[in-house]
C-alpha cells in the first residue's frame, strides 16, 4: 500500500452534499426574500453558486491522496493550502468503518481513525472508499500495532482460535425496541404534533369529526385508541430495529469489535485498555421483566461519536446471562457482584426529601392557588417519594481487592464495576445535616469522553464506609 | 480522610475574595440603582426596587463580609509524597484525594487582584478532573508546582 490512492469518486458527491448543507439556509433564505420580483436572478445566482460547489468538491476528491509508508498513514489535502497529515500506526487508537444508506448502495463505507487524547484535529476520515479497500486498510494499519504488542511480550504464542462472538437475536431486538421507553416519546410526540395541528383545521372540521366519533360509540373510539398505540409501539420497535439490527460483539486479542445498524452500518473498535469501567443498566421497564443492558465507559473519542449508544457492549440481555458475557468477552470485569453493602437506614429520609422536594413545593402551591387540580402534584409527589425509596434501597458498593462496584439509580439503575487504578480523583462531601447524621456522599471520578471526566456519586454512605473506601484509595499506605 | 489535612492557604485569600465580592456586589448596587430610577421616572412601583435593595445589601454582607472569612476558615490542604489532599466548602464540605500518578499536569495562575497581594493559584489536572489551590503566596505557588510536577513524573505502570 505505497502508491496514494484517492477516495471513491462518490467522495464527490459527498462533499457537494456536506456544502449545500451549509450552505442550505442562505438558499432558503434568498428564496424566501427574492421570491416574488427577482426570481430569475436568485436562479442565476444558485445556479452559479452551484456550480463552484461541484467545481470545489471535484478539486477536494482530487486533491485529497492517502498512502500507507513508514508506518505511516499519511494523508495530503487542501485546494489552495496543501496540507500533510501523518499518523503514526502506533498512535492509532481505533479505526471504525461506517456505511450510511448511500455508501451502501455504492459498496462503499466511511473510514474514521482516531488517535488518543482529546484532541480532533489528530484525527482522519476517509468519507468514502470501497468496503474491501477500507478493511484493507484497517488490517494493514492494525498489523503494525499488533507487530509491536508482540515485540513487547514474545511469549504471547499464536494460539490459534476462533474469535469469541455474540449476535442479538431478532426476538431480543423486538423486546428491546418494546422496552426502550421510545414508545412513550413518539407517543408525547404524536400528541405534541396533533395540538400543534389542531389550529390549522378548521373548528367546524374538528367539531364534525368530534361529533362523528362520539357518534359512533365509546367502543369504537378504544379501538381506534388501540390501534394508534399499536402503530407507535411498531414505529419504536422499528427504531431500535434500525439502530441495533444485527448487533455483533467480536472479541480480538485486545480488542472489542461491534457492528450494528440496519440501514446505516457501524462499525467501532473498542481497544480494552481504553476501557475504564463497565456498567449495567436496568430501566424501570425492563428491570421487573429481568433484562439489563450492558455497557462500558471509554475514554477518548471524538465529537460525533459523542452518542451514549457508543459505548453499549449489548443492547439487552438477561439478567443471568451478563456473568457467561463479560467472562467471554471482558475477564477482568467477570463476577459483577450483586450482594452490596446497603445505605444506612436514616439515609433514606434525605433521599425521599431529595427526590420529593420539587413536587412538595409544587403541591403547597397549587394546593394554595387552584385546589381543584391538587390531584396532579400529589399523584407527582407520590411518584417522586416512590422513586426516593428506591433510590435509597439501589444504592450501595463493594469493594474486592483491586476492584470496586457500585450500584445507584436516577431513574435506571446502574451497577458500575471500576479498578482502583482507573480511578482519578476521590472526593468525600458532607453537609450540615449529614455530619450530624454520620453520612457522607462519596464522589469518584473516572476518565470519560471528551476529555471531561465521568463521574459517579453515592449519597449519603454511612461515613465510616466512605472512609474506609477513602483509605482504601489512597496511596498513603 | 478522617483527618483534615493541615496546611492553610494565604490569609490575603480573604481580602482577595473580599475585593471579588466587592466587584459583584457593586454590580447588583448599580443595576438595583438603575432599576431605582428606572421606577421613579416610569413611575412604577417602587418595590421593585425596594426588593434590589434587600437583595444588595444581603449580598454585599454574605460575599464581601461572612463567605471569604469561612471559605479561608475550611480552605485546607496537603501535599503527600503519594497524593494530594484537599479540603474546601462552607455548607457542603468536601475532601478530595487526587494520587500523585494520576496528575497530568500543574499550572500557576494570577489575576490582577491576586498579583496586587503577590499571590497565586495552582491548579491541579488529572485525566477526568481539575482542583485548583487558591491564593498562595508566590513562592509556594511555585514551589508547590514543581514539587508536583517532580512527584507526579512516577512512572504510570506502577499501579
Amino acid at each position: 500500500m505505497f502508491e496514494a490512492k484517492r477516495l471513491h469518486p462518490a467522495a464527490i458527491l459527498f462533499n457537494l452534499i456536506k456544502t449545500v448543507r451549509e450552505f442550505l439556509f442562505a438558499i432558503i433564505l434568498g428564496f424566501i426574500s427574492f421570491r416574488d420580483d427577482s426570481m430569475l436572478y436568485f436562479f442565476l445566482i444558485t445556479a452559479g453558486f452551484l456550480v463552484i460547489f461541484i467545481i470545489t468538491s471535484i478539486l477536494t476528491w482530487y486533491r485529497y491522496t492517502y498512502r500507507v509508508e513508514d508506518d505511516e498513514l499519511r494523508i495530503e489535502y487542501g485546494v489552495f493550502i496543501r496540507k500533510k497529515r501523518f499518523i503514526s500506526k502506533n498512535r492509532i487508537q481505533s479505526i471504525d468503518l461506517t456505511s450510511g444508506i448511500i455508501h451502501r448502495i455504492f459498496g462503499l463505507t466511511k473510514v474514521q481513525i482516531e488517535t488518543a487524547g482529546t484532541d480532533t484535529s489528530a484525527e482522519a476520515s476517509l468519507s468514502a472508499v470501497t468496503l474491501a479497500e477500507g478493511e484493507a486498510l484497517r488490517e494493514e494499519l492494525k498489523a503494525g500495532k499488533k507487530q509491536q504488542t508482540d515485540d513487547e511480550d514474545a511469549t504471547s504464542d499464536q494460539e490459534e482460535q476462533t474469535n469469541p462472538s455474540t449476535t442479538i437475536s431478532f426476538k431480543r431486538l423486538f423486546i428491546a425496541g418494546t422496552t426502550s421507553g421510545s414508545v412513550g416519546v413518539i407517543f408525547a410526540l404524536a400528541a405534541a404534533g396533533f395540538s400543534e395541528l389542531e389550529q390549522f383545521i378548521p373548528d367546524s372540521f374538528y367539531d364534525n369529526t368530534l361529533e362523528w366519533a362520539i357518534g359512533l360509540g365509546i367502543v369504537i373510539i378504544i379501538v381506534m385508541a388501540i390501534f394508534v398505540l399499536l402503530v407507535l409501539w411498531l414505529l419504536g420497535v422499528a427504531g431500535t430495529m434500525i439502530k441495533y439490527g444485527n448487533f455483533t460483539i467480536t472479541k480480538n486479542d485486545d480488542e472489542l469489535f461491534i457492528t450494528r445498524g440496519i440501514l446505516e452500518k457501524k462499525q467501532l473498535t473498542i481497544p480494552l485498555k481504553r476501557i475504564q469501567a463497565v456498567g449495567i443498566q436496568e430501566s424501570v421497564i425492563r428491570q421487573p421483566l429481568g433484562f439489563v443492558t450492558v455497557y462500558a465507559e471509554i475514554a477518548g473519542g471524538s465529537l460525533d461519536k459523542g452518542e451514549d449508544f457508543s459505548s453499549i457492549l449489548f443492547p439487552i440481555m438477561k439478567r443471568e446471562e451478563v456473568e457467561t458475557f463479560l467472562e467471554t468477552f471482558l475477564p477482568d470485569y467477570a463476577g459483577i457482584q450483586h450482594e452490596l453493602t446497603p445505605l444506612p437506614k436514616r439515609a433514606r429520609k434525605f433521599y425521599i426529601l431529595r427526590a420529593s422536594i420539587l413536587f412538595l413545593v409544587l403541591t403547597a402551591v397549587i394546593g394554595f392557588w387552584i385546589p381543584s387540580f391538587i390531584w396532579i402534584p400529589l399523584v407527582l409527589l407520590a411518584g417522586s417519594i416512590l422513586l426516593g425509596v428506591m433510590r435509597h434501597r439501589d444504592g450501595g458498593f463493594y469493594r474486592g481487592g483491586q476492584q470496586l462496584t457500585i450500584r445507584h439509580r436516577s431513574f435506571s439503575r446502574n451497577t458500575i464495576k471500576m479498578y482502583h487504578k482507573r480511578i482519578q480523583a476521590f472526593e468525600k462531601k458532607q453537609h450540615k445535616l449529614q455530619v450530624h447524621q454520620k453520612l457522607a456522599t462519596m464522589r469518584l471520578s473516572i476518565i470519560g469522553r471528551l476529555g471531561t471526566g465521568t463521574h459517579f456519586a453515592i449519597k449519603d454512605l454511612e461515613e465510616s464506609h466512605t472512609d474506609e473506601l477513602a483509605d482504601w484509595y489512597s496511596y498513603r499506605n | 480522610m478522617r483527618q483534615a489535612p493541615v496546611n492553610r492557604i494565604a490569609k490575603d485569600a480573604m481580602k482577595v475574595w473580599k475585593i471579588t465580592g466587592a466587584i459583584f456586589a457593586g454590580v447588583l448596587w448599580l443595576i438595583t440603582i438603575g432599576l431605582l430610577v428606572f421606577s421613579y421616572l416610569l413611575e412604577f412601583t417602587y418595590w421593585i426596587g425596594v426588593a434590589g435593595i434587600l437583595l444588595s445589601v444581603l449580598c454585599t454582607y454574605f460575599f464581601v463580609f461572612l463567605l471569604p472569612k469561612l471559605r479561608w476558615r475550611r480552605w485546607r490542604y496537603e501535599v503527600f509524597e503519594q497524593e494530594i489532599y484537599i479540603q474546601h466548602g462552607i455548607l457542603i464540605v468536601s475532601r478530595t484525594l487526587v494520587p500523585m500518578i494520576r496528575v497530568q499536569h500543574v499550572d500557576t495562575k494570577q489575576g490582577p487582584i491576586l498579583k496586587k497581594y503577590k499571590l497565586a493559584s495552582v491548579q491541579i489536572s488529572t485525566a477526568a478532573t481539575t482542583h485548583e489551590i487558591p491564593a498562595l503566596l508566590e513562592e509556594d505557588a511555585s514551589e508547590l508546582r514543581d514539587r508536583i510536577s517532580t512527584l507526579a513524573r512516577v512512572d504510570e505502570d506502577d499501579v
